[in-house]
């Protein structure tokens, strides 16, 4: 029994401790984030990395997945003889969950491990002990600017990728399916709620911090060597990949599930 | 008689069951530099790092001028460390800055005069100002310790640790490191301490040595005295021998 309980015991307290140090790092960074001196030059710099080097890559998946969402809707839609759905229910499945978590998941791929493996050079080649050493806050100086930049960033990136992925589903109902362009972009505006915009973009600020602390709490706690760092992006993508479709989840649930 | 500049008393420090520091006593005198030699992971880099309040000690003190460095924080801990300069053992530059920001990182003032000081500590390393404006991948090996060392002496500080200045480095470039060291050390008055395990960097910068291994200093004495020294440990390291009382692991 009690060999059984220290079993269970000794993950359940790791866990536990990894919760209160994830917390804990979140909680420093926010209130440096908050608090003056800032480092505006270091903010912009990474939102130009975060939000604009991720255009590309954000948008082709808008557009793939919007047209391929309306063929889809309306093969679904001709069995019930409601084909005539695809402007309406493709708007709402781009902007209320593929436009957010699509672009979050991309965004995760490519920022996250960036984030993690730059940190975790400086915490092994040892730029982070420098940094401590010349008197600056690497909460201040790093983690703070990616994290407020991720949240302002990927709003905006979701914007694009919300209108895109609405346009690819355009193009494709116009070009292949036979629908009318100024009456499909009508039904699109009537269907298209400002409750569904603002979930999007406050799923998006929501996945940009997600995305940024994990990135960023790897690469601080990264152990020795190329290993280390090479374990730390691994896991900043995949615990920002977890983050991002558990909190989509919960905001989904909260905000339409009344 | 003043008291030491920097004093090690009993200090202990364990990662995890590894215990790598298990009682340090070290004194350094102001003016003097010192020399710490011994082999690949005996806590010698934890030892400086110790000190610079980067990693908490688990028992013992660390006093500089006289004040407890454990339990320093905040601004304190700041205070503390201006009175440091840190060459690290990889050079650690900031590889998203150009040279001249990271020579004047700690530095006030305006951009135009942060630039100067950059370019004035350049030259006290031996380099020329067309090296400022270079990213730090785009310096070799021995330039990128010269700009660390730059960096290190910016804020002219009273102490300077050295973490293996000399190592990866071809002799004749180890030679002009070492000799910026003992010209800065003479020439700005520093107190220093230099990690090392190259003999011609005892030679050239030492006024004591001392010697770790397993976590303790085994020997400590004038640099004259190191020669006639008949510590067996110590003489295995300065002859460089594969025999002697200390192992290297995996080898019989
Ligand atoms: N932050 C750390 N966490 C865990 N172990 C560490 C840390 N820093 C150093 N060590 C361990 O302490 C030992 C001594 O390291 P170090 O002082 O860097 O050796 P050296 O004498 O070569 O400079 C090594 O075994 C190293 O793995
Ligand atoms: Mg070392």
């Amino acid at each position: 029994m009690i060999r059984l309980l220290a079993a269970i015991g000794g993950p359940v307290v790791a866990a536990l401790a990894s919760i209160g140090r994830l917390t804990r790092f979140a909680v420093t960074a926010l209130l440096r984030v908050v608090q003056p001196p800032w480092y505006p030059a270091q903010v912009a710099q990474q939102m130009l990395t975060i939000g604009w080097l991720s255009l590309p890559v954000v948008g082709l998946t808008a557009v793939f997945t919007g047209s391929a969402l309306a063929q889809q809707i309306f093969i679904g839609g001709s069995r019930f003889n409601a084909a005539s759905t695809v402007p309406a229910v493709t708007v709402i499945g781009v902007v209320r969950e593929l436009g957010p978590v699509l672009g979050g998941l991309m965004v995760a791929g490519r920022v996250a491990s960036a984030m993690a493996a730059e940190l975790g050079t400086m915490r092994v080649t040892e730029q982070i002990d420098a940094l401590v050493t010349l008197r600056t806050d690497p909460y201040r100086w790093l983690v703070g600017p990616r994290i407020l930049a991720a949240i302002l960033v990927m709003p905006a990136l979701v914007l694009v990728s919300n209108a895109l992925g609405v346009m690819g589903g355009w193009l494709l109902a116009t070009q292949r399916l036979g629908f009318n362009s100024a009456q499909y972009l009508a039904t699109t505006a009537r269907y298209l709620e400002v409750d569904d915009v603002v979930s999007s973009l406050v799923k998006a600020a929501v996945f940009g911090f997600f995305i940024a602390l994990m990135g960023c709490y790897h690469g601080y706690h990264s152990g020795g060597g190329a290993a280390g760092v090479g374990k730390a992006t691994t896991n900043a993508v995949v615990s920002s990949f977890i983050l991002i479709l558990l909190s989509n989840l919960i905001i989904t649930v909260i905000v339409f599930g009344s | 008689m003043t008291g030491p500049r920097i004093a090690f008393a009993g200090v202990k420090k364990a990662f995890g069951k590894r215990q790598v520091l298990n009682g340090i006593d070290l004194a350094v005198a102001p003016g003097e530099s010192l020399v710490i030699i011994g082999g690949s992971g005996t806590g010698k880099s934890v030892t400086l790092k110790c000190l610079l309040g980067l990693i908490p000690i688990d028992a013992g003190s660390i006093r500089v001028d006289g004040q407890e460095v454990a339990g320093l924080k905040g601004a304190a801990l700041d205070q503390h460390r201006t009175r440091f300069g840190m060459l690290f053992q990889g050079g650690a530059l900031f590889d998203s800055l150009p040279v001249w920001r990271n020579i004047s990182f700690a530095l006030g003032g305006s951009v135009a005069e942060r630039r100067a000081a950059a370019i004035d500590n350049l030259a006290r390393v031996g380099l020329g100002p067309e090296v400022a404006d270079l990213k730090p991948s785009e310096l070799s090996g021995g330039m990128q310790k010269r700009v660390a060392l730059a960096r290190a002496i910016a804020a002219r500080p009273p102490i300077i640790l050295f973490d293996e200045p000399t190592a990866g480095l071809d002799p004749i470039t180890a030679a002009v490191i070492n000799n910026l060291i003992r010209t800065l050390v003479t020439d700005l008055a520093i107190t220093a301490i230099t990690i090392t395990h190259d003999m011609t960097t005892v030679h050239s910068v030492a006024d004591r040595v001392a010697m770790i291994h397993a976590g303790t200093i085994i020997w400590h004495g004038a640099r004259a005295e190191l020669e006639g020294c008949d510590n067996p440990y110590v003489r295995q390291f300065i002859t460089g021998s594969a025999e002697g009382p200390i192992k290297v692991p995996g080898v019989r």
